[in-house]
């Protein structure tokens, strides 16, 4: 019996608190809301506190875990439900495909003309009509001058013998055969298959200076000194600056890879209005530039780069006068996808990963 | 050797809770830290606390969770404790096609998730149903009724039907007969069926993230969804006073019982 009686007062003591929760949440639609679908920490939380006060209106903030679900959701919801969605650009690209995206009405974002023209008329919405990029990852090398001994200006300089076991790389296969592609002055979306094969031949011969393979937490590892160089994510970089400011950034000469973050009105929005205003409050300049810094990716409103603080500065913005050639990773062949996994599981061999 | 004997299961005990426990504490230290890196400690500070209530979508998303896991884990025990007891009190024992309806009943725990996620979602959408509370709870209750219909079955089996018969000699009907000897019989399986279904329900991320709606976001998606941006010390803080919120019912149900056993004195004499 004692064993029931405790059982049961856990049950019960468990059921108490969610229905005092449940009581406290009656308010609900009372005022106009708007429905913001995204992964979470994506704003911070000054800014959406702000939006609510400024405009009244209620932000139901609801998350995705991957870009699929997002769109297999909005496919699901006939593109209504949801008022405004970021999202990965190639998902993008499947969901106005689709015609789950409504054109903007630009005259109804005032700061339109302050994004960077570097990240528009991408791949996935050629004509500038139904996106505002709303951050952007862009492949650079992070290295700790005080134990590289080369100058690293790109990313061949990852081949060099001196780096021989130090370099840590993320698991994006395409971002780092990629580099190899790169390296060889190919594009990234080729689908000729004897250049993957020659990038995966430049690759083996990489394996010996790689030390780490992994996605997660990678900027910790050049932070403690396991590794001295790293090709890594946007937001990693963003922490590891924070932490160690001495850490070298650096653009590739050979050119850069880049993926945007972008948001869209999905077309049957139950309240697009708001999605503008949200779109309004947010582009301002200033709140702008505190987003950025708050999300960690490179600033896509030009608008905003003035005013992104001087520690932050030079990675989250373009230096002025930036020429490099920036190429989009996107969707290819499945057979040269398959090839890119095959050089990408040898290379991981060799590397000992 | 009698000694060593104790000593060698002393470590063997320390090492398997340290082994345990060293990941907790270091995810309730670094609710702590200063800075937003998980393995560079710069100071201490409670700001990450203050950050997280100043959250309200997070909140939401811990309410939504508890509600639904609350409701899905009581009504499984109700579906799944009705189908044990039923299925236990077939005359003749189930031939062919009985073992397959069982074999069927717990199918939606052999099911990969993410398949059963996309089903629903297919026949929630087929059906017109909005998705929502009620969607997440008809999909949480449908993968919880499988635990608590093995457990009850479990221990039905191992259960004297002779009380119930007695009972029923006594003249009791069907209804009595079960309200007072099988159910308290069977009750710490519902239960411990129901305290399952309410873990399981609680941080499922797969299934719910398929059938939840715009207005429904639970803790586990949110907290899954920050892979994105990198899970800060915030989710550290929450963790934090989720793991005190468990400690604190294990010693409130301890103390409980202890005040239930030192009042009725009478049960020991049988």
């Amino acid at each position: 019996m004692k064993k029931i009686a405790v059982m049961l007062g856990l049950a019960f003591i468990l059921v108490i608190p969610s229905i005092l929760f449940a009581g406290g949440s009656k308010d609900k639609q009372a005022k106009k809301e708007f429905t913001l679908y995204t992964w979470s920490e994506m704003f911070p939380q000054e800014i959406l506190d702000g939006f609510e006060k400024e405009t009244g209106i209620r932000i139901n903030y609801v998350n995705f875990d991957y870009d699929e679900t997002m769109l297999t959701k909005l496919e699901t919801a006939g593109g209504g439900d949801y008022d405004l969605v970021i999202a990965d650009d190639y998902i993008i690209e499947t969901a106005v495909e689709k015609g789950l995206a409504q054109k903007l009405d630009k005259s109804k974002i005032k700061n339109y003309s302050g994004i960077n023209p570097i990240y528009q008329k991408q791949f996935y919405d050629l004509r500038d009509e139904y996106t505002v990029p709303y951050g952007a990852g862009v492949q650079t090398i992070v290295y700790d001058p005080s134990t590289v001994k080369v100058k690293i200006s790109g990313y061949a300089d990852l081949w060099d013998p001196s780096l021989r076991n130090s370099i840590g790389t993320i698991e994006n296969y395409r971002v780092i055969n990629g580099m190899a592609l790169k390296v060889l002055g190919k594009s990234y979306n080729t689908e000729n298959i004897a250049d993957i094969q020659a990038a995966g031949d430049r690759l083996t011969a990489l394996a010996p200076n790689i030390r780490l393979i992994k996605d997660d937490n990678l900027q910790d590892e050049i932070i403690s000194g396991e590794i001295s160089a790293a090709v890594m994510y946007t937001s990693q970089v963003t922490m590891a600056k924070i932490e160690n400011p001495n850490l070298e950034v650096v653009f590739p000469k050979e050119g850069i890879g880049f993926g945007i973050m972008a948001g869209f009105i999905p077309s049957k929005a139950p309240n697009a209005e708001a999605a503008y205003a949200f779109l309004n409050y947010i582009m301002d300049a200033q709140r702008g530039a505190e987003c950025f810094e708050y999300l960690g990716y490179y600033s896509t409103w030009t608008s905003s780069d003035s005013y992104i603080s001087p520690e932050y500065k030079d990675f989250l913005t373009l230096p002025a006068g930036f020429n490099l050639d920036m190429e989009m990773i996107q969707n290819i062949s499945p057979r040269a996808d398959e090839e890119h996994s095959k050089i990408w599981t040898a290379f991981k061999t060799a590397a000992g990963n | 050797m009698r000694g060593a004997k104790g000593r060698g299961r002393k470590i063997y005990i320390a090492l398997l809770l340290t082994l345990m426990y060293v990941p907790i504490v270091l995810v309730i230290v670094y609710s702590f830290n200063q800075s937003r890196l998980s393995s560079v400690w710069s100071g201490f500070t409670l700001s990450w606390y203050r950050e997280l209530f100043r959250d309200r979508a997070i909140f939401e998303a811990l309410r939504n969770s508890l509600v639904l896991a609350v409701i899905s884990s009581f009504s499984a025990a109700v579906i799944g404790t009705l189908g044990a007891v039923g299925m236990a009190r077939l005359k003749p024992p189930p031939g062919k096609i009985g073992k397959a309806m069982e074999y069927l009943s717990i199918l939606p725990i052999m099911i990969p998730e993410i398949i059963l996620g996309m089903v629903m979602l297919a026949f929630f959408s087929l059906l017109g149903l909005p998705l929502g509370m009620l969607t997440l709870i008809l999909a949480h209750t449908c993968f919880c009724i499988p635990y608590i219909y093995l457990l009850v079955k479990a221990r039905l089996a191992g259960l004297d039907k002779s009380f119930a018969e007695a009972a029923r000699n006594l003249g009791a009907n069907e209804w009595r007969a079960f309200r007072d000897i099988t159910f308290p019989l069977i009750l710490p399986a519902v239960v411990s069926g129901i305290l399952l279904s309410f873990a399981m329900s609680f941080d499922d991320v797969i299934i719910s993230v398929f059938v939840t709606g715009p207005h429904t976001n639970t803790l586990p998606i949110r907290i899954y969804s920050q892979m994105k941006t990198g899970v800060t010390p915030k989710t550290n803080a929450l963790c934090t006073l989720v793991f005190a919120a468990t400690v604190l019912l294990c010693i409130l149900s301890t103390v409980a019982a202890r005040i239930r056993v030192k009042t009725p004195k009478k049960e020991q004499s049988k």
